[in-house]
C-alpha cells in the first residue's frame, strides 16, 4: 500500500520540477511511511510513498519494466500475484522482484488492460507507456483505494492518491465544489468523479480514463456491479470465503483484524484465526460511553477465537481532538464523527507494530444486512397492507433518536410517504429525507444554487440501463455499494482513516468473487422477513458459539454533537463557528447555525437530525479552513535521497520513438 | 368557550409554539409564523423533523396519537395541533 502522484504533459511541454514531485510525495507520505521514489523526465514525472507490504527490500517504486519500458507507480495490493507469476513464468516472463506491483506491471505489457479481469486486489494506479506516451489511470472495483486527478488547460494532467498531492503540486487550486459538497448532504459523501473541490476528479470505483496528446481519450467502466440474473448457481459461501481470507492474509508482514463484535467481523476474525500462522491479533473500539460501546461482544469473541486483542478506549475528548485531523485525511465535509475512532484505531493498531489489519465491510451490502433492506421490504408490504409494515419499521433504525420519546405512528408515515414506489431511488428516499436536515442551515445563495442542479435527477440519470429491470432489494443493493460503500464507508471511514497512520484495511468480503456468490444466492439466502445474511450466518455458526453468529446488527456510530460542547471542548469549535468565520466560508448561514449552537452548548441538539448537521457544519468549516482558506496547509518538499530515482529512463524510450 | 377553556387553549397553543420556535423555527432567522399557517408548507418542518414534533406531543402531553389523527387538520399548523391536543385530554 503506498500513495501516489504524478504530473504529466503534452509533449514538448515545460518540464516537471522535481520539487514539485517532492512536495506532492510530502503530502501522501502518510499513506507510504516507509521510504519514497521518483521517476523524472523531461514531461512526465511520478512519485510513490511507500508501505512496504511484499517484498520490502526490492519493491519499491516508481517501477519501470526496462530500461525505457513501461513504468507503474501503484498503490494497493493484488492477493493473487503468486499465481500470476507463475502464469507468467510460463510464458518466459521471468520477474526480477517477489513484488505484486511487478506482476501488475508485466501483465500489463504482455494483455494491456484485459489484464485487469485477472487481479483480485485493491488497487489503484498510474501505468505510463512512454513510447506513445500515454498515461492509465485505475481504480479498483469497489473504489478501496482512492485515485484523484485533474486535467489543466494546457493539457497537464496532474494525479494523485489523494487530493492534496494535487494541490501540493503547485498547479492545482483548493476551491470548494458546491455540487460535492452537496453530495455529502444528500447521500453522505461526494460522488465520483466529483470531489469535494472543484475541477478534481475522483476516478469512480471500476474505471479507468486514458490520457495521450493532452486530453483524456479514453473512459471506460473495466467492472460494475451487476445485478442481472445470473444461470449459474451460488454455491457454498464457505470456499470462497476462505480462499479470500487466506489471499487476504498475505504478506510479508504480521496481518490483524478489527473487531467491532459484530457477525462479520467476528467471522472475519475466526476465519483469519484458523489461517494464520502466528498468533493472531484483534483490534477494538471501544467506547467510554456505553450508549455506543461494544466491548463487551469485542471480549467474547476474542476470548472465545484466543486471539491478541487490543482495545481502544474512545471518549469525546479523543473525538473532538482527532475531529480536525480526520477531516483533513478523508478531504470531505462529513456528516458524523464515526470516522474519528477508526482513526485513533488505526493509530493504535500501528503503535503496536500491526501495519495490515482484515475487517468485516461488505457484508452487509452484499448479503442485505442493513436495515434499509428491510425497509424496502416493509414499504414494498405496506403498500398492500399498511398495518403490517407498522410494526417492522418501529423495529427499524434503533440509532434515529428523535427526541428520545417512544416512537409514535409518525415514524411509521415517515418511512411510508418517502416517496413513490416506482423512484429508481425508492430504496434511499428516507436517507436522503434524513441527511437532508443538514441543508436547511445553508446560506439562501447556497440553497439556490445547490437546489438548481438536481442532485438526485443526476443520480438518477447515472443509473445503468438494466437497473430497472433488478428487484426492488437488488436496485437498493446497486445503489448502497455505488453511494455509501464506495463513497463514504470505503474512503473516509476506511482508507483514509487507516493510511492515516499507514495502516492498510483488507476486505475479504469485498473479494470480487463474493459479490459474484451475493448475486447468483437466491433473495432468501440473504433475506428472509428480518432475518438478515442468511448465508453468512450459516457460516458463522460453523466457526462461531451461535449467540455471535445470530447476533443483531448493533450499527456502528460515534457521539455527534456532545464532544464539541461537554466538559472541556477545543476552542477552535467557537472559533470555527463563530460569525465571521462562516461568512468567510460562506456555506452556511450564520443566523441558522447560531441557534443549533445554542440548543447543542444546551446539550438539547441531542437527536440525528441536529447532531448530523453539527457535524456537516462543524466539519467543512475544518475542511475549508485546512484545505481553501487563508492558512490552508502548505506542503514541504521530501528530503532526502529517494529509495529509487529513475531520471533518465523513462525518456530512453522516447529516443527510442 | 368558557374562560377557563380558553386559557387552557391559549396555555397549550403557547407551549407548541415555543416548542417549534425553539425547535425548528431558528432554522429560518426572521421568519412570522402565525397560529393558522402550515408549518410543512413554510418549510418550517420537514418528515423527520415531524416525527420529532409528533414524539414530543405524546411525551409530553401523555397522549396516544393514533396514525389516522396524523392529518394536516390536526397537525398542520400550530393552532391545530393545539386544539387537537386539548380535544385529546378532554
Amino acid at each position: 500500500m503506498c500513495g501516489i502522484a504524478g504530473i504529466v504533459r503534452p509533449d514538448g511541454a515545460r518540464p516537471v520540477e522535481e520539487i514539485a514531485l517532492r512536495r506532492m510525495a510530502r503530502a501522501v507520505r502518510h499513506r507510504g511511511p516507509d521510504g519514497f521514489g521518483l521517476a523524472l523526465g523531461q514531461s512526465a514525472g511520478f512519485v510513490s510513498t511507500r508501505l512496504a507490504i511484499f517484498d520490502i527490500q526490492h519493491g519499491w517504486q516508481p517501477m519501470q519494466s526496462d530500461a525505457g519500458g513501461t513504468l507503474i507507480v501503484y498503490n494497493g495490493e493484488v492477493f493473487n500475484h503468486p499465481e500470476l507469476r507463475a502464469e507468467l513464468a510460463r510464458d518466459g516472463i521471468n520477474l526480477e522482484t517477489t513484488s505484486d506491483t511487478e506482476v501488475v506491471l508485466r501483465l500489463l505489457e504482455r494483455d494491456g488492460l484485459a489484464a485487469l479481469d485477472k487481479l483480485n486486489g485493491q488497487f489503484a494506479f498510474a501505468w505510463w507507456e512512454p513510447g506513445p506516451r500515454r498515461l492509465t489511470l485505475v481504480r479498483d472495483r469497489f473504489g478501496i483505494h482512492p485515485l484523484h486527478w485533474t486535467l489543466l488547460d494546457d493539457g497537464t494532467i496532474v494525479f494523485g492518491s489523494e487530493a492534496k498531492a494535487l494541490f501540493a503540486s503547485g498547479e492545482v487550486a483548493a476551491e470548494p465544489d458546491l455540487g460535492g459538497i452537496d453530495d455529502v448532504f444528500t447521500t453522505w459523501a461526494p460522488r465520483a468523479p466529483r470531489s469535494a473541490f472543484r475541477g478534481v476528479n475522483m476516478l469512480p470505483p471500476g474505471e479507468l480514463i486514458v490520457w495521450e496528446g493532452g486530453r483524456i481519450v479514453a473512459e471506460r467502466t473495466w467492472w460494475k456491479p451487476d445485478y442481472s440474473p445470473r444461470t449459474e448457481e451460488a454455491g457454498d459461501i464457505e470456499p470462497i470465503m476462505r480462499s479470500s481470507v487466506e489471499l487476504r492474509l498475505r504478506a510479508d508482514v504480521p496481518v490483524g483484524t478489527y473487531l467491532s463484535g459484530g457477525l462479520d467481523s467476528s467471522l472475519t476474525t475466526a476465519l483469519a484465526k484458523e489461517a494464520s500462522d502466528h498468533q493472531l491479533r484483534t483490534f477494538s473500539v471501544a467506547f467510554k460511553d456505553p450508549h455506543y460501546d461494544e466491548r463487551a461482544h469485542q471480549h467474547e469473541v476474542a476470548e472465545k477465537l484466543g486471539t491478541d486483542h487490543h482495545v481502544v478506549d474512545v471518549g469525546p475528548e479523543e473525538i473532538a481532538g482527532a475531529f480536525p485531523d480526520v477531516v483533513w485525511h478523508a478531504e470531505t465535509p462529513l456528516i458524523r464523527t464515526a470516522p474519528v475512532p477508526l482513526y485513533l484505531l488505526a493509530k493504535a493498531t500501528r503503535e503496536q507494530g500491526i501495519t495490515v489489519v482484515a475487517t468485516g465491510e461488505g457484508a452487509d451490502e452484499l448479503y442485505w444486512g442493513y436495515d434499509l433492506f428491510k425497509e424496502v421490504v416493509a414499504r414494498n408490504a405496506a403498500m398492500a397492507n399498511p398495518d403490517d409494515a407498522v410494526e417492522i419499521f418501529s423495529e427499524l433504525y434503533p440509532y434515529f433518536e428523535a427526541t428520545g420519546a417512544a416512537r409514535g405512528p409518525a415514524w411509521a408515515k415517515f418511512f411510508l410517504e418517502a416517496g413513490p414506489a416506482d423512484d429508481p431511488l425508492f430504496s434511499h428516499q428516507t436517507r436522503v429525507a434524513a441527511t437532508a436536515g443538514v441543508k436547511a442551515f445553508y446560506a439562501d445563495d447556497v440553497t439556490q444554487l445547490t437546489a438548481a442542479e438536481d442532485r438526485l435527477g443526476q443520480l438518477r440519470g447515472s443509473l445503468p440501463p438494466e437497473f430497472a429491470s433488478w428487484s426492488p432489494l437488488e436496485k437498493a443493493a446497486y445503489l448502497e455499494v455505488t453511494t455509501l460503500l464506495g463513497p463514504y464507508l470505503l474512503g473516509p471511514q476506511s482508507d483514509r482513516v487507516a493510511m492515516a497512520h499507514g495502516v492498510e484495511a483488507r476486505y475479504p468480503f469485498l473479494d470480487h468473487r463474493i459479490f459474484e456468490h451475493s448475486v447468483r444466492l437466491q433473495p432468501d439466502g440473504k433475506l428472509q422477513g428480518l432475518h438478515d445474511k442468511i448465508a453468512v450466518r450459516d457460516l458463522a455458526r460453523t466457526v462461531l458459539p451461535d449467540g455471535i453468529a445470530a447476533r443483531t446488527k448493533q450499527p456502528y456510530r460515534a457521539p455527534q454533537a456532545a464532544p464539541f460542547f461537554e466538559g472541556n471542548p477545543p476552542e477552535w469549535v467557537d472559533e470555527l463557528l463563530s460569525p465571521g468565520m462562516l461568512d468567510a466560508t460562506g456555506l452556511f448561514d450564520p443566523a441558522k447555525v447560531a441557534g443549533l449552537v445554542r440548543r447543542c452548548r444546551a446539550g438539547r441538539a441531542t437527536g440525528y437530525r441536529e447532531g448530523m448537521a453539527l457535524v456537516g457544519v462543524l466539519s467543512t468549516q475544518v475542511w475549508h479552513e485546512r484545505f481553501c482558506g487563508p492558512h490552508a496547509d502548505v506542503f514541504p518538499p521530501e528530503e532526502g535521497e529517494p529509495q529509487v530515482f529513475i531520471k533518465q529512463g523513462i525518456d530512453q524510450a522516447l529516443e527510442r520513438v | 368557550m368558557s374562560n377557563v377553556e380558553q386559557t387552557a387553549g391559549t396555555g397549550t397553543k403557547a407551549e407548541i409554539r415555543a416548542y417549534v420556535e425553539e425547535n425548528f423555527l431558528y432554522m429560518h432567522p426572521g421568519m412570522e409564523v402565525s397560529d393558522t399557517d402550515n408549518l410543512m408548507a413554510l418549510g418550517v418542518m420537514d418528515s423527520l423533523s415531524f416525527v420529532e414534533l409528533v414524539e414530543e406531543v405524546q411525551e409530553r402531553y401523555g397522549i396516544s396519537v393514533q396514525d389516522v389523527e396524523i392529518t394536516e387538520e390536526n397537525f398542520g399548523s400550530i393552532g391545530a395541533l393545539a386544539a387537537y391536543i386539548e380535544g385529546k385530554k378532554a
